[in-house]
């Protein structure tokens, strides 16, 4: 018979409502945990990838806005692209093309932590022509911005700040405040739209000379003249970027995307995972129902088989339970997970735009393609997880005589082949982690953690068995006769209470893996920021709500703090972005002598900071961070580039830093030299030490005193700023803590899943329990003591498999994600209350099924058949 | 020493709630057994054996009559007392055998004995003594699914005895053998209870298998034929 014949679609329809859909509709609860489990997966994937496609949309969204109708954008790679650049590109204006340069910056609009606001100082008159520009009142045009400290905004601005023609907007930056009058109000169309419309427009020169840029750009947007081929356009590409000073780069406006995609990778793939775990344990919801319902219905699938029905038909029905359990869970889960995504936009965009675009607005964007491949891997697994049972199903024999026992015996003839392909997958995932990063992203890793995780769960049976072979005289010395019945159910359902078992372990050991990582590195930072957080205040431009400081610092503020009485040494620090083959990294400064003096900066390779630094400063060296040293490959003593206006520049690393403040990478030149390389003044931040005798909070006192009235800077003790870098620490994990809680839910409904179905399968073995007179209490208690050791070979598999995880997690994972070396650290404390917490939800769902066992109806339980 | 056994009127009803029509599965059935004596229940399916059955075993409650059981009521005994009971006096043997397909022989058997407080060590001689007594020492360790009909019906009669209950119930313990199996089973059980001089009641439709019984009660559509 072919699939598609007569009798196969006869067979298939007449055999789904008794196999199938009146089992379902008379036990609900089975029904609706399995559809939540894949809905659970499904939405955290959904929402994960909603909230990412949102945070590059609307980045992507303000590149296309802000480069308008360019066609190549030159941009700086350095602290800013010289003005002379602009008489390089002079021929492009006499071959038809527009060039219009362009300073971007941030600011806190109103206030020291008022709305974060794109700035973008444009040349009016050459601007019109790249970019579009639409004024609400007629009468406005954008010449209006030459009148003097006059700024643009947008409708969606003004209307949320009150903003009328007319009125005054105080901008903060670089710890400094200006007022600048409202000019005119644009409508939300062209360049208006970008940032979301947090965005101000003022005039060049304005610009330069508010934000300490003069005499340099951000950016210069080319327009092409019409028309041009292909071929034409790779030939202007080609000699625009002959005729750049050197620190510039030109290229199509969209390449800054990908960049950013890039930067929020690994980040994205973290997340990722963790919603693929979510997805496992759903899969494992739909093998197990399915598998129950396979057992449960094994009598009936035997009659329609005897009545004729083919092992097609059969395995079509079951299968196609499987897809129904699918569709219904993605389609539930792809609601939810739209529903989760604004809640995921705020956890993936908060941390995003906090580490890499500060001025980032992202607005939720339902990307249909995104739903779809949610909606369809949930399809996928569940499919693909039903493919066992259905097959079990076919192979069910007419008439079907075998016993549970006996089908039961045949799986556990499976546990020594299970055992050896699960040891062969443990022996790989160790030697997936030799391996280094593959295309910048640690797929090896993930692969070591998957193969760990799937080799512990073929071992399950076997440690299942070995467990209750070992276990079975001594628990029943200590807790009677209700640990042997607990342990007959436990190997006597071998193929259900160890896929049980196998889950938890699953959810246990993410739980583990990650609180370990994220003990070890919370534990690391924490040291870290012990020692190299030695001086007394730290001063950072204020920055407006969304956190990190931007703009700099200027000289006189600096010189300023300097002269406060009981004010000892200052160290400013001063940084700008640039890439290395489009891979961004920063070039920072600090004061060599300074930290040689305190020896505050620990390196890796446990040299003394001191003579390390001291000497770096005679001979004009640079220090590397770890993460750039990770990223780029580099090794003390070798050369790095760095751009300048003059054209790049060789220096020598004299050693290697330890830095969790960013993974980008940090190349770090003492102050002096830096400025002579780039001429550069003011800071980012700066660090201040106390004479002794005056306390920091006195410190911070006479600092923010002395500032008052002329700089915005925000003043900090060493405590309030390391409580800080913690806080944000936890922050950014709260995501992961969340999704392991949902994994450990989902596992711990599967034990009570399990425990439910394995009560109703053994109805009759509980009311031969009752009628060998065991009182409904110790058949109450066998099954909690099932549920027990459920749990207990769950939490014990999950430690160990997690213990393993964290490892690659540690040492393989994240540092090629980041470039970090971190301290293993095992928090104790939190893994015991975890386990211990498990240990009591798994009882806790014992309860219900143990109720259930215990109101067995002993006589009809016996006449059934 | 076996027990003596009584019934007075004992009727059982099954469903009549909310105006239905009940069904009576007994009607005042009287009787008494001679401690030590083998009774066979003879009679059709669904004329009532494994109702009275259940009741004398402590399974359920008459709906009118009581069953006295050595002197006691069993309709007066608490849910633990009932248990005890099922657990020390009355045991039972199915048609279905009904082992724990979880367990092996030697677990079977011995589980009653641990059910009653017995230590592990003496409830695994006294199991394994037991599987002597039925011919089974050598199957010990093999679990239900590995046994013939035959075999299984003798681990369930040897856990039937393992506590040394006054009272054995037989709900068609041939019910599921073939005829010559059947005939070993119970010549074997006739052997082993008039040794112990253990009260048995035997349900049964077979006019052969009654024969093995000192006395033969007909039971038809819920009463006892005088």
């Amino acid at each position: 018979m072919t699939a598609s014949s007569p009798g196969l679609r006869c067979g298939f329809r007449s055999l789904i409502g008794p196999l199938v859909l009146r089992p379902a509709t008379k036990d609900r609860l089975r029904f609706l945990l399995t559809v939540s489990g894949i809905a659970v997966g499904v939405a955290t994937i959904a929402a994960i990838r909603l909230a990412n496609a949102s945070v590059l949309s609307s980045f992507s969204d303000t590149v296309d806005f802000v480069a308008g109708k360019a066609g190549i954008t030159v941009l700086a790679d350095g602290p800013g692209i010289p003005e002379a650049a602009l008489e390089r590109l002079a021929w492009l204006r006499r071959a038809g093309a527009t060039l219009a340069p362009a300073i971007t910056e941030t600011a806190a609009a109103g206030a020291a932590d008022g709305e974060v606001v794109e700035v973008l100082g444009i040349d009016p008159l050459a601007d019109a022509a790249a970019r579009e520009y639409s004024f609400a009142s007629e009468a406005s045009d954008i010449l209006s911005i030459f009148e003097k400290d006059s700024v643009l905004v947008t409708s969606v601005f003004a209307e949320r700040n009150h903003l009328h023609p007319g009125d005054f907007l105080p901008l903060v930056a670089g710890g400094v405040e200006r007022r600048f009058r409202v000019a005119a109000v644009l409508r939300p169309t062209g360049a208006a739209r970008a940032a979301s419309g947090s965005i101000v427009f003022m005039d060049l020169a304005v610009a330069q000379e508010a934000f300490g840029k003069v005499g340099r750009l951000d950016r210069i947007d080319v327009v092409l003249p019409p028309g041009l081929s292909g071929d034409d356009r790779a030939r202007f590409e080609e000699e625009i970027r002959a005729s750049l000073p050197p620190g510039t780069t030109a290229g199509r406006p969209e390449r800054r995307t990908e960049t950013v995609d890039r930067l929020v990778r690994a980040f994205r793939v973290n997340l990722s995972a963790l919603g693929l775990i979510a997805l496992l344990v759903g899969m494992y919801f739909v093998y197990n129902t399915l598998s129950i319902s396979v057992l449960r219905r094994r009598t009936d699938i035997g009659t329609v088989r005897a009545l004729g029905a083919s092992k097609r038909s059969v395995f079509a029905v079951f299968l196609a339970e499987g897809l129904a359990l699918g569709v219904l869970g993605s389609a539930a889960g792809t609601a939810l997970g739209v529903a989760l995504a604004k809640g995921a936009l705020l956890l993936v965009g908060g941390t995003a735009t906090e580490l890499y675009l500060p001025s980032a607005h992202p607005a939720l964007h339902l990307d249909p393609l995104v739903l779809l491949l949610a909606f369809t891997v949930g399809v996928a697994s569940s499919v693909l997880s039903a493919l066992a049972p259905a097959l079990e199903a076919a192979g069910v024999e007419p008439a079907a005589t075998m016993r549970h026992g006996s089908v039961e015996a045949a799986r556990r003839r499976r546990t020594r082949p299970l055992a050896l392909v699960g040891s062969a997958l443990l022996v790989l995932a160790f030697l997936a982690t030799r391996p280094g990063p593959l295309n910048g992203l640690p797929l090896f890793g993930f692969v070591s953690v998957f193969l760990i995780v799937s080799g512990v769960s073929l071992l399950a049976p076997a440690v299942v068995t070995f467990a209750a072979a070992r276990l079975d005289r001594p628990a029943l010395r200590l807790f009677g006769v209700e640990a042997r019945l607990a342990r007959a159910n436990l190997t006597g359902s071998l193929s259900r209470t160890s896929v049980a078992v196998a889950a938890l372990t699953m959810a246990l050991a993410m739980m583990v893996s990650v609180a370990v990582m994220v003990g070890s590195f919370r534990t690391t930072v924490a040291t870290w920021v012990g020692q190299t957080l030695a001086s007394d205040l730290f001063l950072s431009p204020a920055s407006g709500r969304s956190g990190p400081s931007f703009g700099r610092i200027p000289d006189e503020a600096i010189d300023l703090v300097r002269a406060v009485p009981g004010v000892d040494d200052v160290d400013p620090f001063l940084a700008f972005s640039a890439t290395r083959n489009g891979v961004p990294f920063t070039v920072g400064s600090g004061l060599f002598a300074f930290i040689a003096k305190h020896g505050n900066l620990p390196l890796v390779d446990g040299r003394d900071t001191r003579v390390v630094f001291t000497e770096a400063l005679g001979k004009d060296e640079a220090m590397i961070s770890e993460p750039f040293a990770e990223k780029f490959r580099v090794k003390v003593g070798e050369l790095v580039e760095l751009p300048t206006d003059r054209g790049p520049v060789q220096v020598r690393v004299a050693g290697i830093y330890t830095d969790y403040s960013n993974d980008r990478g940090t190349v770090t030149l003492d102050r002096a030299h830096f400025q002579r390389l780039w001429s550069l003044a003011g800071a980012s931040s700066v660090a201040v030490t106390l004479k002794d005798g005056v306390s920091p909070e006195e410190g911070a006192r006479r600092v923010a005193a002395a500032l008052r009235g002329r700089f915005a800077l925000r003043v900090r003790t060493n405590a309030t700023l390391r409580k800080i870098v913690l806080r944000i620490f936890d922050r950014t994990f709260a995501v992961t803590y969340a999704l392991e809680a949902v994994a450990l839910a989902v596992a711990v409904l599967g034990v009570f899943n399990t425990l439910t179905a394995l009560v109703l399968e053994r109805r009759r073995e509980i009311g031969l329990l009752r009628v060998l007179g065991t009182s409904a209490a110790r058949v109450k208690r066998a099954i909690r003591y099932e549920a027990a050791a459920i749990g207990g070979l769950g939490a014990g598999l999950g430690a160990l498999a997690g213990g393993a995880m964290s490892l690659v997690l540690v040492h393989v994972i994240n540092r090629q994600s980041f470039g970090w070396t971190i301290a293993m650290h095992t928090p104790w404390g939190f893994l015991a209350a975890a386990l211990g917490l498990v240990l009591l939800a798994t009882l806790a769902a014992a309860s219900r099924p143990a109720s259930l066992a215990a109101a067995t109806d002993v006589a009809a339980a016996l006449k059934e058949e | 020493m076996g027990a003596r056994v009584i019934a007075e009127s004992v009727t059982k009803s099954y469903g009549g709630g909310r105006g239905a029509a009940g069904v009576d599965a007994l009607l005042g059935v009287s009787l008494a057994l001679e401690p030590g004596s083998f009774t066979a229940l003879l009679g059709p399916s669904g004329c009532g054996k494994s109702t009275l059955l259940n009741l004398l075993g402590g399974l359920d409650r008459p709906t009118e009559g009581r069953v006295f059981v050595d002197g006691k009521d069993l309709a007066t005994l608490s849910e633990d007392d009932r248990d005890a009971y099922r657990r020390k006096t009355a045991a039972t043997v199915f048609q279905f055998f009904n082992l724990l397909p979880t367990m092996t022989a030697l677990e079977n058997v011995a589980l009653p004995l641990l059910l009653e407080g017995v230590s592990l060590a003496d409830a695994d001689v006294r199991a394994a003594r037991g599987l002597l007594d039925v011919g089974l020492a050598d199957k010990e360790h093999a679990y239900p699914y590995e046994l013939s009909g035959g075999q299984l019906q003798r681990v369930a009669v040897a856990r039937a005895l393992a506590n040394e209950p006054a009272l054995l119930l037989a709900d068609e313990p041939t019910g599921n053998l073939d005829s010559k199996t059947g005939e070993q089973v119970l010549a074997l059980v006739a052997g082993l209870v008039k040794e112990r001089g253990i009260t048995v009641v035997m349900a049964t439709h077979s006019a052969e298998a009654a024969a093995h019984a000192s006395r033969i009660l007909r039971l038809r559509d819920g009463r006892l034929e005088p």
